[in-house]
C-alpha cells in the first residue's frame, strides 16, 4: 500500500505537487456538490413539479399508458437484449452478478430510486413494482426460450418480433391516446430522440452507401445532401423548419412542431451519421471486396454482408456518441420550436409564484443535467458492452 | 504425379487445341496509368493441369491471373474461362466467377463470420444453397484441409497456415472448374508454408485444374505440369519444371534463376 501510493502518487516532487493540487481540487468539487445536494439545495420545486418535468401536462387519466409503454420498453429490454444464458463454464457466482448489474444499471435503478423518492412511494410504487416485474418476467422468459427445447426451436427473428409488438403496441396507444401539444418534459426528449435515432440509422447508411455509389447522380445527390444539411448549424436548423415551413404553407395544415423537430434531428444525425459509417466503409480492407468478388457475389450481397457489417462494426463508438449528442441537442426545440421539452418546463416552473425570483433555476438545471447525463452515460456504456460482445479489435 | 499430360514440347508456344482448355488467353494487355502490367499475354491452362508462374516482383504475375476472374479488368485481347469469355457484362463475369476459385497472399477471410460461415458463404449466397447442406459442405472441406475443428472459431484466432488453408476450403466450396493461387504462400511464417504447399498438393493429386502464383521453387518443380516465366509483363519462356529449371533457354530466366537459387 505505501509502496503503491509512493509509486503512483509521489514519484518525483512534481508528481506530489500535480497529486496534491488535483486531490485538492476533487475534494473541493466532491464537497461543493454534496454540500447542493444535501444541503443548500432546496429540492421541493422538483418535488411539486415532477409530473410537469417528465410528462408535461400529459392528461393524469391517461398517465397508465405512458408507464404501460415504460414498462413494456422495460420488458423488452430484458427480453430482447438480455442474452442467451452463460455456458457452465461461465457461470459466475451469485455476489459477482449481482455485482455486474450494479455496474451496468446502477445508475439508472439509483436514478429510478430516486423518482420514486420525489413523487411520494406510494403513487409511484405500483409503477416500480411494474417495472421491476417486467425485467424478471422479461429475462425469466429468455432463458427458459434458450433453454426449453421446443421454445428453442422457435426462431430467434420470430421471437424479436413478437417481442416487439408488445412495446410498439403500447407506445402507439400511447401516441393515439393523447394530444401531442399535451405532452412535454423529459418524455417528449426521450421520444424525440429515440424516434429520430431509430429514423436516421437507415438514413444514415443509405447515404453513406449512396456516396460511395458508382452512379454519379446518387453520389452527387448524397454529397450535396450531407455537406449540405451537415454544414449547417442545428439551431438554424430547427428554427428554419419553424418559421421558414409557415412561409409556404398555411399553418393549419403544417405538421405539428414535434413532427418538424424529429424530421430535423432525423435529416441533420443522418448526415453525421453517413460520415461515421462512410469512415467506417473506408477502413475496410480492399481485399474483403476482392474476396467476395473471387467468390461471385454480387456488389449488393459484398455491400450488406461483408463490407456494411465490419464497417457498422467498427464505428460503434463515434455512432453512439452521434446519437448521445441527438439525445441532449432535443433540449434545443425547447428554444428553436417552443416545444415544452424538458429545459422548457425546468424553466417555466422557476417562474411560478412560489419560486420566482429566488434562484430555483439551479436545482431544476441540475435535475434536468441528471437526467441526461444518466441517459448518455448508459449509452455509452452499454456501447462499450456491445463492442466487447462483438469482438471489436479481436477479430 | 501420375497425370504429366501436356507436358510435351508442342505446348512451349501455349497454343494448345482448345478442346480442353479452361482458361485461354489470347493477346491480352494490361496498363496501369503509364504502366504496362501485361503485354501481349498468349496464354492456356487445360483440364487438370497445374500451371505455376514465377518471375521478379513486378512482373506482372499477379495481374495475369487477377484478370482471369476480372479482379483486373484487361484492356485488349480476349480471355474465356470454360468457354464464356469475359466481357463487360456483369452477368458474365459473376458467371467465371462462379467458376473460378482464388487464394489470395492475405488470405482475406472475413473476420467478422466465423470459419464455417465463410466457408459456407460461397454456396449459400452465390448457389442458393440451404443453410444445413451448405455448413455440411463447408465441414467436409475443412475436414479435407484438416482443420474441422476450427470452424466455430473466428478467423483472428487462427494461425496464418490455418487461415489460409480456409481460404482454399471457402474457394473449394464453390465447386470451381480452376482454382487460381495468388501467392498463397507470401504472408506466412515459415514453419507455416508446409501445411498450405500439402493441401494445394493435395488438391493437384486430385486432378483439380490450377494457376499457382508462387515464389516456392521446390514446389513448383515438384506440383506442375507447366511452368511459366514471366517478366517486365510479359511470358518470356513456357516449359516442364525439368525444362525450365535445367535447361532454360532465354537469357532473363536464366539470370532470375541464378538470382534465386
Amino acid at each position: 500500500m505505501k509502496l503503491w501510493i509512493r509509486r503512483n502518487l509521489f514519484r518525483t516532487w512534481w508528481d506530489g505537487v500535480l497529486t496534491l493540487a488535483f486531490g485538492a481540487l476533487a475534494v473541493w468539487v466532491l464537497w461543493t456538490l454534496v454540500e447542493f445536494i444535501f444541503i443548500t439545495g432546496r429540492w421541493e420545486i422538483i418535488e411539486v413539479n415532477l409530473k410537469l418535468l417528465l410528462v408535461g401536462q400529459f392528461p393524469a387519466e391517461s398517465l397508465w399508458m405512458v408507464q404501460g409503454s415504460l414498462v413494456a420498453i422495460t420488458f423488452w429490454l430484458a427480453a430482447a437484449l438480455g442474452g442467451k444464458p452463460r455456458a457452465p463454464e461461465d457461470q459466475v457466482a451469485w455476489p459477482r452478478r449481482i455485482w455486474d448489474v450494479i455496474q451496468r444499471f446502477g445508475l439508472i435503478i439509483g436514478l429510478g430510486v430516486l423518482l420514486v423518492v420525489l413523487a411520494g412511494p406510494t403513487e409511484s410504487a405500483p409503477l416500480a413494482l411494474a417495472v421491476v416485474g417486467a425485467v424478471a418476467v422479461g429475462r425469466v422468459l429468455n432463458t427458459t426460450r434458450h433453454r426449453v427445447s421446443w421454445l428453442a426451436r422457435i426462431p430467434a427473428i420470430i421471437w424479436h418480433l413478437v417481442l416487439l409488438i408488445a412495446p410498439i403496441a403500447l407506445i402507439s396507444l400511447t401516441l393515439m391516446q393523447s394530444e401531442l401539444s399535451l405532452w412535454g418534459g423529459f418524455l417528449i426528449n426521450f421520444y424525440m430522440a429515440i424516434i429520430a435515432i431509430v429514423l436516421c440509422f437507415p438514413l444514415g447508411v443509405l447515404l453513406a452507401l449512396g456516396r460511395k455509389s458508382t452512379l454519379p447522380i446518387v453520389r452527387l445527390i448524397s454529397t450535396t445532401y450531407i455537406e449540405l444539411i451537415g454544414g449547417a448549424p442545428l439551431f438554424v436548423l430547427l428554427l428554419l423548419a419553424g418559421v421558414a415551413l409557415e412561409f409556404f404553407i398555411p399553418s393549419e395544415v403544417a405538421p405539428g412542431s414535434v413532427f418538424r423537430a424529429v424530421t430535423v434531428f432525423t435529416l441533420f444525425t443522418a448526415a453525421y451519421l453517413a460520415e461515421i459509417v462512410r469512415g467506417g466503409l473506408q477502413s475496410i480492407p480492399q481485399g474483403q471486396l476482392e474476396a467476395g468478388k473471387a467468390l461471385g457475389l454480387s456488389t449488393v450481397k459484398i455491400t450488406f454482408l461483408i463490407t456494411l457489417p465490419q464497417a457498422l462494426r467498427n464505428v460503434i463508438p463515434a455512432q453512439i456518441g452521434q446519437f448521445i449528442s441527438l439525445f441532449k441537442d432535443t433540449t434545443l426545440a425547447g428554444a428553436a420550436l417552443s416545444i415544452v421539452e424538458l429545459l422548457k418546463v425546468s424553466e417555466a416552473i422557476t417562474k411560478q409564484d412560489d419560486f420566482l425570483g429566488q434562484g430555483y433555476i439551479y436545482e431544476a438545471l441540475a435535475f434536468v443535467s441528471l437526467l441526461f447525463w444518466v441517459g448518455s452515460y448508459v449509452m455509452s456504456r452499454e456501447s462499450q458492452r456491445l463492442e466487447k460482445r462483438l469482438g471489436v479489435g479481436q477479430r | 504425379m501420375n497425370k504429366k499430360v501436356f507436358t510435351d514440347a508442342t505446348q512451349m508456344s501455349g497454343n494448345r487445341g482448345d478442346a480442353d482448355a479452361i482458361v485461354v488467353m489470347s493477346g491480352v494487355y494490361k496498363r496501369f496509368k503509364d504502366f504496362e502490367a501485361l503485354k501481349d499475354i498468349n496464354f492456356q491452362v487445360g483440364k487438370q493441369e497445374v500451371v505455376v508462374v514465377i518471375g521478379p516482383s513486378g512482373s506482372g504475375k499477379s495481374t495475369l491471373i487477377r484478370c482471369i476472374n476480372r479482379l483486373e479488368e484487361h484492356d485488349a485481347g480476349r480471355i474465356t474461362v470454360d468457354g464464356t469469355e469475359l466481357t463487360m457484362d456483369i452477368r458474365n463475369i459473376q458467371e467465371i466467377r462462379k467458376e473460378t476459385g482464388m487464394v489470395f497472399q492475405n488470405f482475406n477471410l472475413f473476420p467478422h463470420l466465423t470459419v464455417l460461415t465463410n466457408v459456407a458463404m460461397g454456396p449459400r449466397q452465390v448457389r442458393n444453397m440451404p443453410k444445413a447442406q451448405a455448413e455440411e459442405l463447408a465441414l467436409e472441406l475443412l475436414t479435407r484441409v484438416k482443420i474441422p475443428e476450427q470452424a466455430d472459431k473466428f478467423p483472428s484466432q487462427l494461425s496464418g497456415g490455418q487461415q489460409q488453408r480456409v481460404a482454399i476450403a471457402r474457394a473449394l466450396a464453390m465447386k470451381p472448374k480452376v482454382m487460381l493461387f495468388d501467392e498463397p504462400t507470401s504472408a506466412l511464417d515459415p514453419e507455416m508454408i508446409n501445411e498450405v504447399l500439402d493441401a494445394i498438393k493435395q488438391l493437384a493429386s486430385e486432378g483439380m485444374t490450377m494457376v499457382v502464383v508462387t515464389h516456392e521453387m521446390g514446389f513448383a518443380r515438384e506440383v506442375a505440369d507447366r511452368v511459366v516465366f514471366m517478366a517486365d509483363g510479359e511470358i518470356v519462356e513456357v516449359g516442364t519444371p525439368t525444362e525450365l529449371f535445367d535447361q532454360p533457354q532465354e537469357e532473363r530466366t536464366k539470370k532470375f534463376l541464378s538470382q534465386i537459387l
